[in-house]
This record gives structure tokens, sequence and C-alpha cells, in this order.
């Protein structure tokens, strides 16, 4: 996929968060890309992942459950778009009903059907940093702008996570 | 208008870089129509062009004395396209808390039989 940095440069940031994890990353891709590991942190903190369909390759899907002790149930999915090991991963993710099809989220708010999650995983002395862009998917023009422009020129909440970001980047680099 | 719809219309307003220059200077307190134009390169009507879509939007509010009509900042639009941001924010860092620990067992795991293996 290319990069879209000189929309990037015209329009401020995407949706970024990273992360540093101390664990090679070979490991780390594993974690990511097979179902066996999946299985083991994905999902939302007290649910449990039921795997209902795992095909590891571009335009292929992962189905699964999230269950909860309390009897709760939510459908989500994932679609692979583009798989460059162990860099790269970009895959398309969202709510689903129980037979896969793509769905609303499952309690109130709007949120975008789908997103577009591009991690790349970097390598520097046994520690594996994951940078995340996202964006939404099929959103309109305004949504992308929106997304991609907000950061950069409102003074509103986030000031403090950018804040915080910032600090552990150059932590990061000094390091 | 349905909460997507409602969220649709303020990126929408937002999405312009003249329309969040007036919000930011609207956080600051009311202002009248005539202050607002001035900082911008703008014609009054192309100004208050800027101001339908943010009234529309919800955005703003405008009093209703015809001369002075001045632009108040409503918050609540904002904090809704603000919660989105939040809850992917929460996501991720919800999501990458977990796989931090899973991590951690992983490599526990293949100390182990590492160990084990030697034997």
């Amino acid at each position: 996929m290319a990069e879209r940095t000189g929309n990037e440069a015209l329009l401020g940031q995407p949706f970024v968060i990273t992360r540093a994890f101390n664990a090679p990353r070979d490991l780390v891709w594993k974690a990511w890309t097979e179902a066996k590991h999946l299985q083991h942190w994905w999902g939302p903190k007290g649910s449990k992942i039921e795997v209902l369909k795992f095909d590891f390759r571009t335009g292929g899907m992962f189905h699964y459950a999230m269950r909860y002790s309390t009897g709760a149930v939510m459908w989500g999915r994932f679609t692979f778009v583009d798989i460059a090991p162990p860099e790269r991963l970009v895959f398309l993710n969202g709510f689903a009903d129980e037979t896969g099809e793509v769905a609303r989220a499952p309690f109130p708010g709007a949120i975008p059907l789908q997103m577009e999650n591009t991690v790349t995983f970097s390598e520097q002395a046994g520690k594996t940093t994951i940078t995340l862009h996202s964006l939404p998917v099929n959103a309109t023009d305004e949504e992308r702008l929106f997304f991609e422009g907000m950061f950069a020129s409102m003074t509103g909440g986030y000031g403090g996570t950018f804040d915080q970001l910032d600090g552990y980047l150059e932590i990061m680099l000094a390091a | 208008m349905t909460p997507q719809d409602q969220l649709s219309t303020t990126f929408a307003a937002l999405a312009d870089p003249t329309r969040r220059a007036i919000l930011a200077k609207l956080a600051l307190g009311e202002t009248a129509v005539t202050e607002l134009a001035k900082p911008f390169d703008m014609s009054l009507p192309a100004i208050s062009k800027h101001l339908k879509v943010l009234e529309h939007a919800g955005l703003i509010s405008r009093g209703r004395e015809a001369q002075w009509r001045p632009c108040k900042l409503e918050a609540g639009p904002l904090k809704t396209a603000d919660d989105w941001l939040e809850y992917y924010r929460q996501f991720w860092e919800e999501r990458f808390d977990r796989l931090e620990g899973y991590l951690r067992v992983l490599q526990a795991k293949e100390k182990r039989n590492g160990r084990k293996n030697r034997k």
C-alpha cells in the first residue's frame, strides 16, 4: 500500500497510536497473525474470544465471537488487506453479526462500520515498537478530512494524550 | 437526525480550516460576527456562510438581536466527535495492555520450555 505522506503533510496526522513491547519482533508478529495467539489477547477486557473463522491471507477473514461471563456476546471481524511479514499488517476491523457480515456496533453512539488499520512492527535491541494508523473505511470525504485534520487544528481534548505520546517518543529516541 | 447523521454533519462542518479557526476563537467567548470576520481575509457574506454551516451543525448558536447577533460555541456536537476518537484510543490502549501481558506469558513459557529441553 502506498504511503499517504503527501496528504498527511497537508492535513495533519491520522489517528495514530504507538506502543513499545519488551519482546522480539517475530514473537509480536506471531501474536498478531496466528489464531491460537490472538484468542488470548484480542477482544475487550473481560471477554473471551472464540475463533469462528481464520483465513490468514490477503482478502481472507478472521471472524470471532467475544463472549462475556454474563452471557453477553458480540461478534467482530478482520479482513486482511496486506500482509508483509514481519513488518506490516493492514486489515479492516469492525463489528460483525453471527454469520460474519459487517454490522453496526451493538451499543449506542456512532462509530464507523469498519476501520482500516495499518500496523507496522519495528525492532530495536530486542524491543518491538508497534505503530498503528487508523482511518474509517468508506467514510465520506468530510469524515476522513476530520479524522486527519482534527489533531492538527483543534485545541480540544487531545493535548494531554499527544503530549504523553510526544514525551514517550522522546524517551524512545533517547533510549 | 440519527446519531450517525449528526456526526456526519459535525464532521462536515469541522472539515474546513476557516470554520475550525472560528470555533477556536469562539472558545474564548461570545463574539460578534463583525469581530469574528476581522482576522480572516474574507467578506462578511463569506463568513456568514461559514457561520450558517456551523449553526446548522449545532456547533454554534447565535443571539436574536438583529444587529449584533453574537455567536456562541455549543459544546454538544464537539463532545460527540470527541467521544468517537476517545473510543478508539481506549480500544487500542486496552488491546495493547492485553497484548503486553500475553507476550510476557508467552516469553515465560518459552523460557521454561527451553530449560526443559536442555535437561
